[in-house]
């Protein structure tokens, strides 16, 4: 038996990036383990791709082109060829553009598949060069990419493996042991070495129940909290004043802004005590050094941008960067050598293509609030709209329109594929190779093909060569290979990878780029942020150019931006959708939804498979028992929760576990073959967050009923 | 769902699974250890480093591990945390030879 074992990478949408041993026997993957070499991985997976195999071989592998054959969202479909796929395709995108122009056209795309080759941004230089819609996919992170662009720059923050180090560690809206596991180490190393560990959740998670310190707070009210803390550390002389005058901007205006935010003011609207919100503050000053992992929860509700803004105010206010291991973790993306305009190629647009957010995506294809021609035909690839986005009864009823053309790229026949005109085979990870950029840790890793492609199934990259090829789009840039793909990626030159070649990291598997060492890494001891003055800016010089998306996540385009206007010192922006704020709404769905990420899957990857669907239970939603209680519902009773935007139902888990009036539901359940063919997305809202195109998932009230055996709801007294 | 600790890590202990767990879910038994079915996140990665398989995830266990769960969940309970590797129990690599591992 020929048996080896290749160097892999994980390609899920996760800050991890872990480097994987792929084991192969007689060409089959047989099983997969984290590789013990790499430092951050540690020999570890989770339990979102412990059994990949599984996904790989599965009976219900799309492995050739399928064209629909019966009604739309039926999921019949007959296998073709890829020619006859692609003769259609061309076809009818031919038809489309001469008709209605390129702009009715619709890529739909997001992180279904991580990597700088196959992921976010494979297939925009080809929609940029067709001239189809740009989209926005703001999906995660867009807003506070936005809030650190205008407070603190582009920076990478702290190195994960410094957490370490750190004296005193916020977890703020995050879950680490579920999303994030590979993190947690370095916080026990910390702890063993007595820092304090802090988790500001709604919810009391595994992370949670692992803390010294849980802080239930209210869902949307992150930003009062860290307005607060701010108000006690400068009115009780708690910031480094040496830190505050060299390297940062706005002081005195800040000052006299957050006196608003006493601690009582804040207690109020957070739902803490104000002994809390002092106390909190006071520990965070006086640790060395205090740091605060951010998780991508933090943005999503009205103000999530200011939020951010106002968090990664913090840790300067307070000198935290002054070393390794202090001041704020987010998005480490920053520190990689990335060529994102050779990756997006925005050159090739048009003058004024059409830009829309994707959040919208319900309205945009029932031609609600859209400018210039309907959308004809959108290409759905790495995501799955049907259970990701927002207001899901509108997005289904676009989807089952006859006159939309719909192609989706993809492994399974997922709840959008099941709607699809024509569905294309995408290979997995193990029958492809790429190299990773991170957004959790500093290594770049690197994916070896372990197996040949299953059936007809290609990667993105070949994709959209053999879609270029078709519509005659003739760049030398549709022409090169998957590996020129690859290196076009990053900056060979850049300081951060002297010495280190393609070839090095496809050997080892990853590479630490050239930076200081983590117990030395202190990027921001001397200020040196990434803003126009150098300074952490409290009062935000960009703030005046109005809010935007950074071009990451729009496909390069910099123009045609939001434009609204930003306050440019960090505010407080209350929840749409809170009981306090909103009590119309609130008399009748008196309950705060927050819909976090399921255990194993990973947003809906792996929703279809058993292994995982036994580890993560059915479709729940986690209630208080006194919320339970008055609504007659018991644990493990099925029920529906509804707003104005939609139903689904779902299996109560009652639980002190959350506060009274707030509900959790997580994602990434499929549609099909749920109770009432409907997930969280029914109820949750496409409106916008403050900055960068946020959603607000965090953000949204509903009330919840029994459903009693007939199936009918019971309205709740 | 959890993880659980079976049979052929009796008289074994060798403890590999200690050094790669993120959570020290492990708790240590006179002869044996097991897993804290609250803490264990299932990563998994303690199941490859085993020298004699003794550990399994309840989702993909053969059935006759099922009374482990219970095991584990009780003996998790009442015994305390190992936090570090120890030295495997004398004639642990005998057992070991005789599992045929």
């Amino acid at each position: 038996m020929a048996s080896k074992t290749v160097l892999g990478a994980c390609p899920q949408d996760c800050p991890d990036t872990c480097s994987m041993l792929v084991n192969v026997e007689d060409g089959k993957v047989t099983s997969v383990r984290g590789n013990p070499d790499h430092p951050y991985t540690r020999g570890r997976l989770c339990v979102k791709v412990n059994n990949y195999q599984d996904k790989i071989y599965s009976p219900d592998r799309v492995l050739h082109p399928l064209r629909r054959v019966g009604p739309k969202g039926s999921a019949q479909f007959e296998q073709i060829t890829w020619d006859e796929a692609l003769d259609e395709i061309e076809t009818k995108w031919k038809a489309i553009i001469a008709e209605h122009g390129a702009s009715a056209i619709l890529p739909y795309s997001y992180l279904g598949t991580q990597g700088n080759s196959q992921g976010l941004h494979v297939g925009d230089a080809f929609f940029n060069k067709m001239g189809a819609s740009v989209s926005e996919r703001t999906f995660c992170d867009s807003g506070s990419c936005t809030a650190y662009a205008i407070t603190i720059g582009d920076t990478a923050g702290v190195d994960p493996e410094a957490l370490a180090l750190s004296k005193y560690i916020v977890l703020w809206a995050t879950n680490p042991l579920s999303a994030n596991s590979h993190l947690w180490p370095f916080i026990m190393e910390a702890k063993k070495n007595g820092a304090k560990i802090v988790v500001v959740d709604p919810y009391k998670t595994t992370t949670a129940k692992q803390a010294d310190w849980h802080i239930p707070i209210l869902p949307g009210t992150d930003g009062a909290l860290a307005l607060g803390l701010m108000n006690v550390i400068i009115n009780e002389g708690l910031t480094d004043t040496d830190y505050v005058e060299k390297y940062t901007s706005g002081i005195e205006e800040l000052t006299e802004h957050v006196q608003q935010y006493d601690p009582e003011t804040v207690a109020d609207l957070t739902g803490l005590s104000s002994d809390d919100v002092r106390k909190l503050a006071r520990e965070f000053a006086a640790a060395e050094p205090a740091v605060i992992r951010v998780g991508v929860a933090i943005e999503r509700h009205a103000g999530g941008g200011q939020t951010v803004r106002a968090l990664a105010c913090l840790p300067a206010l307070t000198g935290a960067w002054r070393k390794p291991g202090g001041g704020i973790l987010q998005l480490p993306i920053w520190v990689f050598p990335m060529r994102w305009d050779a990756m997006s190629r925005a050159d090739f647009l048009p003058e004024n293509p059409r830009v829309v957010n994707l959040w919208k995506l319900g309205e945009i294809l029932n031609g609600e609030n859209l400018e210039g021609p309907p959308i004809k035909s959108m290409m759905v690839y790495n995501a799955n709209p049907a259970v990701t986005t927002a207001e899901q009864e509108k997005v289904i009823q676009g989807l089952m329109r006859e006159d939309l053309f719909t192609v989706v790229s993809e492994h399974f026949i997922t709840d959008t594929a099941r709607h699809a005109d024509i569905v294309l085979p995408a290979t997995t990870q193990m029958e492809q190779e790429e190299i990773m950029f991170s957004w959790g840790h500093f290594y770049l890793t690197f994916n070896n093909k372990a197996i040949d492609p299953m059936g007809d199934a290609i990667p993105n990259t070949e994709l959209f060569r053999r879609l270029a090829a078709r519509m005659g789009f003739d760049d030398p840039h549709f022409r090169m290979t998957d590996e020129e793909l690859m290196r076009n990626t990053i900056d060979w030159d850049s300081p951060t990878l002297e010495g280190v070649t393609f070839e090095d990291i496809k050997e080892r598997g990853y590479v630490r780029l050239n930076l200081p060492k983590t117990e030395e890494y202190a990027p921001h001891a001397e200020g040196n942020f990434h803003t126009a003055s150098g300074k952490c800016e409290f009062v935000s010089s960009a703030a005046a150019g109005g809010n935007f998306v950074i071009p990451l996540f729009r496909q390069g385009y910099t123009e045609q931006q939001m434009g609204d206007a930003i306050t440019p010192i960090p505010e407080y922006i209350p929840p749409n959708e809170s009981t306090a704020t909103n009590p119309t709404l609130g008399a009748s769905y008196p309950l705060s939804m927050v819909s976090p990420k399921s255990h194993a899957y990973l947003s809906s990857s792996f929703g279809n498979l058993k292994h995982q669907q036994e580890h993560n239970g059915k479709q729940s939603v986690i209630m208080h028992p006194d919320d339970a209680k008055v609504r007659s519902i018991s644990n493990g009773d099925l029920v529906t929760i509804k707003n104005n935007r939609g139903s689904y139902v779902a299996e109560a888990k009652v639980t002190e576990d959350v506060r009274p009036g707030v509900v959790f539901s997580p994602v990434g359940h499929w549609r099909h073959g749920s109770e009432a063919n409907a997930t969280v997305q029914a109820i949750l809202p496409s409106t916008l967050a403050d900055l960068g195109g946020a959603p607000t998932f965090s953000d949204t009230l509903v009330e919840i009923s029994l459903v009693n055996t007939a199936g009918k709801s019971i309205a709740a007294e | 769902m959890t993880h659980i600790v079976t049979d052929n890590c009796r008289a074994c202990r060798f403890t590999q699974c200690v050094s790669v767990c993120p959570v020290e879910c492990f708790h240590v038994g006179e002869d044996m250890l097991y897993i804290d079915p609250e803490l264990c996140i299932d990563c998994g990665g303690c199941i490859p480093v085993c020298p004699v398989n003794a550990i399994y995830d309840t989702v993909a266990m053969p059935e006759e591990h099922a009374p482990w769960i219970a095991i584990n969940k009780q003996k998790s309970a009442e015994l305390p945390v190992i936090s570090a590797a120890m030295d495997p129990m004398p004639g642990a690599e005998d057992k070991r030879a005789a599992l045929g591992l």
